[in-house]
């Protein structure tokens, strides 16, 4: 996954949204992902029902209840270009698979959808509480998304001024919160959303 | 595995970023690589 992270840039120009597939929970991905040293790319939960979605693909191994490794590359209209299976074990060549994805583009037409250019206005911070499971959710995003560096964290549980200048802020001690330009957006999935679509916008 | 020249399978999947992906919400505008995977925590 590191591998295909740091080569996002090149997928996207070879016209290819690259998508994670497991069994895992969205929390396991989100953890693991910060772990990796941040996945921007979705990781999908194929988790309720477990393996639906591997086991269409033909690639849910049932007696051990996890999905094979393998790569499914499609082009623009819905049709399998190619699939390949490395075993669970194996190990996929990421610069293979992306030579695979700049040939189907050239050979199906490369799509003209490019992501816009967006950017999380300057000075940022991330109010977060200890201990609290939605604060733990907007650091990994933070930390998934590569915003370590314009997101400054102050937190209210370890630290009494940061509390008492969120107060000021807010108009409450309510973490995690987001001040952009002394904005305050509270709720972990709405300050997670804000920052997926002022990074890593995907069409649904 | 599914064969090649087949139509893929729709699904939509949550992330961990907490966006809900349909396939089909992206194909048309762009290809799609899927890198299914046994389980978070295991070599990739």
């Amino acid at each position: 996954m590191p591998a295909v992270e740091a080569l996002r840039e090149r997928f996207e120009a070879a016209g290819t949204q690259v998508l994670g597939v497991s069994v895992d929970s969205i929390y396991c991905h989100a953890n693991w992902a910060c772990d990796l040293g941040g996945i921007s790319f979705p990781l999908l939960a194929d988790f309720h029902p477990k393996g639906k979605t591997a086991a269409a693909y033909g690639l849910y191994l049932e007696d051990n209840g996890i999905t094979d490794r393998a790569t499914v590359i499609l082009s623009a209209d819905g049709v399998v270009r190619f699939a390949e299976s490395v075993g669970p074990g194996g190990e996929r060549d990421i610069e293979a698979l992306l030579a695979r994805c700049e040939a189907i583009a050239d050979e199906h037409g490369r799509p003209s959808w490019t992501p816009p250019a967006r950017r999380l206005p300057a000075g940022a911070t991330l109010y977060v509480k200890s201990r609290c499971g939605f604060s733990r959710a907007a650091l990994l995003a933070r930390s998934n998304l590569h915003l370590e560096q314009s997101i400054a964290i102050k937190n209210v549980t370890e630290d009494a001024s940061a509390c008492e200048e969120l107060e000021r802020i807010a108009g409450k001690s309510q973490a995690p919160c987001l001040v952009i330009d002394g904005q305050p957006k509270h709720e972990s999935a709405e300050i997670i959303a804000m920052l997926v679509e002022a990074t890593a916008p995907v069409p649904t | 595995m599914i064969a090649v020249g087949t139509k893929a399978p729709d699904f939509t999947l949550p992330d961990h970023l907490g966006r809900q992906i349909s396939l089909a919400g992206l194909l048309g505008r762009r290809q799609v690589m899927l890198l299914f995977y046994p389980l978070d925590f295991t070599p990739t």
